[in-house]
């Protein structure tokens, strides 16, 4: 299956709470399977499903051989799910601080500079 | 977004600007592409048909290549007033849409000023993305916060 990720894979991918489980291991640094599978107590077979589904999405990058592969998690493909994942209402707050935002660089006569505002 | 709350949302906001300002940078392709957001995304607006009808397709493009396209339709629009559209993103392998909002957008005119009121109420949200979002809203709180330092690491570039 060497399709596209789609942010719906994304949304699949941490749906499951055992693959949420080992996100939050490799948040604390790279592990390999034998780790994993020790650390959340799943079976070998599943722990490679798990890691496969998360790979694909680009959840979490690979390396080394066979012998060692090490996981770890790829944190910018999390700051998305990060922001998406923070209610609908806040989604819509922030939308209409940046809204804000842009009518008042438009009407200063800004728009040009195009700012981009960090918050 | 949890099951249990009622999913729809009602927002109102009063902006320094006048009514037909307002009213312009929702519907101008090149206006609404700048605040459209998220922060962290670049957003492109591919199609907006300002009509009962007509189409909108948003591409939100991530720095890491992680693409959220967003579709909807118009269904009402009176200038200056107010715009009504449906929005459906996070298609599956099938295409078919995870997630569908009735949103509507009111103006009025008060001294100079305009209050925006939004309302948006979920049509439509399969299992898949319920689950995960309430998922992660419930049980996801300690690592995301944990998570998000890593976040604000790479935030903070």
């Amino acid at each position: 299956m060497a399709r596209t990720a789609t942010t719906s894979d994304v949304f699949n991918a941490v749906g499951e709470a055992q693959r949420r489980e080992i996100l939050e291991y490799l948040a604390n640094g790279e592990r390999s399977v034998n780790d994993l599978v020790e650390l959340t107590g799943a079976r070998q077979p599943q722990m490679s499903k798990h890691l496969k589904v998360l790979k694909e999405v680009g959840l979490v990058s690979v390396r080394g051989d066979k012998q060692q592969r090490l996981y770890r998690l790829n944190a910018e493909a999390i700051k998305p799910i990060h922001d998406w994942s923070k209610s609908f209402e806040r989604l819509w707050m922030k939308r209409l601080d940046r809204l804000d935002d842009y009518l008042q660089i438009l009407q200063k006569g800004a728009a040009k500079n195009d700012r981009k505002k960090k918050g | 977004v949890t099951n249990e709350r009622k999913q729809e949302l009602v927002l109102e906001r009063t902006f320094n600007a006048p009514r037909d300002l307002v009213f312009k940078v929702w519907t101008d392709p090149e206006h609404l592409a700048k605040w459209w957001g998220p922060e962290g995304f670049t957003t492109t607006v591919e199609t907006l048909e300002l009509r009962p009808g007509g189409n909108l397709l948003l591409t939100m493009n991530a720095a890491n290549g992680l693409i959220i396209p967003t579709k909807g339709v118009f269904q009402e629009i009176v200038q200056n007033e107010k715009l009504v559209f449906t929005t459906s993103s996070f298609e599956d392998e099938r295409g078919n849409a995870q997630l569908e909002v009735l949103n509507t957008v009111t103006l009025t005119e008060e001294n100079g000023r305009t209050k925006l009121t939004l309302h948006a109420l979920v049509l439509k949200s399969t299992p898949a993305v319920a689950g995960s979002l309430a998922g992660m809203k419930e049980g996801w709180n300690s690592s995301l916060d944990r998570l998000s330092k890593t976040v604000s690491n790479l935030k903070g570039k």
